[in-house]
């Protein structure tokens, strides 16, 4: 039992519990705006897997990281669109479009990473994101290694949290995305265009998801794999109810969902016996509790999950 | 009379907005296929031999039918009192725990222990559908966010009982249970295939189903879904019925989950559910909530999944198709229910 308490356990697992926050990071981040604009965008989990094929592929063809980021950003804005459109413009349902995103993302990203790539014994593979040395940061006993020694996606991901909290809290576009999601009328009447405003927010929750999704194969891993998201999409929509819309507490809520993980598998390769399951699925319990919190409350923006129609009531 | 030819007519037109959307997503992924050099009419050829070719292969295409049509049926109960319940892969997980725990550890002789599995998988979908009820009509808490979250709970559950105190000491360390013991499995309905007795049980569910939508808590259940506030000038409680909605939607799935524990699976293994949730999420739609509409959707559906493992093998086109479908089938539903609405509006 000892070595739970050796530096190398201490700091292995924090520094892999800020890795993998991270996709449930840029996820959470992105829905912040959609969910505040007053859209419940379950299909993020089929935006990820397609942002995580497209940063593959644009890395694997171009030997560009950069590529690969880009093309995960575009294709999962262009897949987000098909979102906004269910949702913004024929005002369909959100849970039931938001699922048929997330179910036909993962297929069409299955089907078309065997059509690009063919059947193979080895999967294709590209050179991922290295990580950063800061110099003296990265030296720093213990800090170092947990805080200053990951690749650039996980200090863009760190940054969009300081982003996402500027646009939204001090900005006018940020005012606009809040009085869309409150009142829609309201806004509507001082000539916001909220169907506009909306759609602008599913994009950026496109982009941020598919950057989520790209760091999951070009950032962590460096190959595509069809089960790789694993829920975390879902997960991503659970930080965000869990933080309130706020971009420091989803920090703060992807690293209690990382953290959980990352303790699991360094407890399960030290060989500690105790059931990893229950220690797993605390996150999605403390999610319903804290669920609970806010309903009460009533801290939903009010418009949440209703279509805008100028000419209904 | 006239009711009746209305209710027909509707009817009708429902199935052709059903059909249409599946022919869509056919066409939609016909081009797909030819652009990338396969032969279409081929492979949905294959798809549908694969399903349909022979005694064995249509048994099986049942044997999936089974879980899909009852848990599809539970979930168009919640979604016409427009509860979103997704998470049928959670309740589907604890009916099977739940029932299976009372057919391993309870001595009894089969006969009276088979119906005590059953009533212990019912009670534990109504134990979790109440669950997410209360929170819903109590506490307002969305129950999108809690049948998800339950999923994942479900599944780590399951993870755990079968590697920990549910796993079988003869199994060499596999994660799963004993094997259930032979008295309590349920019979084969066609010998030298797998179909099981639980096709029966689906087809009274759905025959009963369609009279509950003509009892009176059928119908308070749909007014609730219709317009809450109606509901309640009626004198109808509604948070009693958005719980009772829910108890009963969440009691199909965890009978889904008996009826494949034990009819086809006789034991717990990891992630039991797969991916039912969603293709039952589909089908209920497809069907237009409608028990029938349901029924072929989800025949269809067991169909896609049967024939799909057939088209990757003998015409080389990757499983995923089937999903593909799945998806775009949703779309196009949704996208033709709401073009209907738009024609009323410009025509009232």
């Amino acid at each position: 039992m000892g070595s739970i308490l050796s530096e190398g356990f201490f700091i292995s697992l924090l520094a892999g519990t800020i890795r993998i926050s991270i996709p449930i990071l840029f996820a959470a981040l992105g829905e912040i705006y959609t969910q505040r604009s007053g859209i419940l965008n379950l299909g993020i989990e089929g935006i990820m897997i397609i942002g995580a094929l497209s940063g593959f592929v644009g890395t694997f063809f171009t030997g560009s990281l950069l590529v690969g980021l880009l093309s995960a950003m575009f294709f999962g804005f262009l897949y987000s669109l098909i979102m906004g459109f269910l949702s913004i413009t024929i005002k369909a349902n959100q849970v039931i479009a938001g699922t048929a995103l997330s179910i036909l993302g993962a297929s069409l990203a299955s089907f078309l990473y065997r059509v690009i790539f063919g059947v193979r014994k080895l999967p294709p593979t590209i050179k991922t994101f290295s990580d950063l040395d800061l110099g003296f940061l990265s030296r720093i006993p213990v800090l170092g290694p947990i805080l200053f020694r990951h690749n650039i996606m996980v200090y863009l991901a760190l940054a969009l949290v300081l982003v996402t909290w500027f646009v939204l809290e001090k900005t006018t576009f940020g005012l606009k995305v809040k009085a869309v999601g409150e009142y829609p009328r309201a806004a509507d009447s001082k000539g916001v265009h909220v169907n506009l405003i909306r759609y602008i927010c599913v994009s950026i929750g496109g982009v941020y998801a598919g950057l989520g999704g790209a760091f999951l194969s070009i950032g962590f891993m460096n190959t595509y794999m069809d089960h790789m998201i694993a829920g975390r999409g879902f997960i991503a929509v659970a930080v965000v109810i869990f933080s309130r819309w706020n971009p420091y507490r989803a920090l703060t809520a992807a690293l209690i969902f990382g953290g959980a993980n990352a303790l699991q598998m360094r407890l399960q390769s030290i060989g500690v016996e105790i059931p990893n399951q229950l220690l797993l699925s605390l996150p999605y319990i403390l999610t319903i509790l804290v669920l609970v919190g806010v309903s009460k409350k009533a801290e939903f923006p009010a418009a949440f999950t209703i279509p805008y129609s100028r000419e209904e009531k | 009379m006239k009711d009746n030819l209305v209710k027909l007519k509707s009817f009708q037109e429902d199935a052709l907005a059903s059909i249409l959307a599946i022919l869509s997503a056919f066409f939609v992924c016909g081009l797909m296929l030819a652009f990338i050099g396969h032969n279409p009419f081929a492979a949905y050829g294959a798809l549908f031999r694969g399903a349909f070719g022979n005694t064995h292969k249509i048994a099986e295409t049942l044997v999936k039918t089974i879980p899909i049509l009852l848990m599809a049926l539970g979930t168009s109960i919640a979604f016409k009192c427009k509860i979103w319940n997704i998470g049928g892969n959670g309740q589907y997980t604890f009916g099977a725990i739940t029932s299976i725990a009372v057919g391993l550890y309870l001595d009894l002789p089969p006969i009276i222990l088979l119906p005590i599995t059953f009533i212990a998988a019912v009670l534990g979908g109504l134990l979790i559908g109440g669950f997410v009820g209360v929170l819903k009509a109590k506490l307002n808490a969305n129950e999108v966010i809690t049948t998800l979250m339950l999923d994942y709970i479900m599944l780590y559950i399951l993870s755990y009982m079968v590697n920990g105190p549910m796993m079988d000491p003869e199994g060499f360390g596999f994660p799963q249970t004993p094997i259930l013991p032979e008295g309590l499995r349920l019979m084969t309905v066609i010998p030298g295939t797998r179909l099981h007795f639980g096709i029966v049980i689906a087809v009274v569910m759905m025959v009963l189903t369609i009279y509950f939508w003509k009892s009176k808590l059928g119908f308070r259940i749909r007014l609730v879904g219709e317009d809450q506030d109606v509901a309640l000038y009626s004198g109808i409680h509604v948070p009693k019925h958005l719980i009772m909605t829910m108890m009963i939607s969440a009691g199909f799935a965890a009978l889904a989950g008996w009826v494949e524990v034990f009819g086809l699976h006789h034991r717990l293994q990891e992630n039991l559910a797969g991916n039912l949730g969603s293709i039952a999420f589909v089908v209920a739609l497809l069907g237009r909530l409608n028990p029938i509409g349901i029924g072929i959707g989800a025949l269809f559906f067991a169909a896609l999944s049967v024939g799909g493992a057939s088209m990757q093998r003998y015409e080389g086109v990757p499983y995923s198709l089937v999903g593909i479908i799945q998806g775009l089938v949703i779309i196009f539903v949704i996208s033709k229910v709401v073009y209907e609405r738009k024609k009323e509006k410009t025509i009232g």
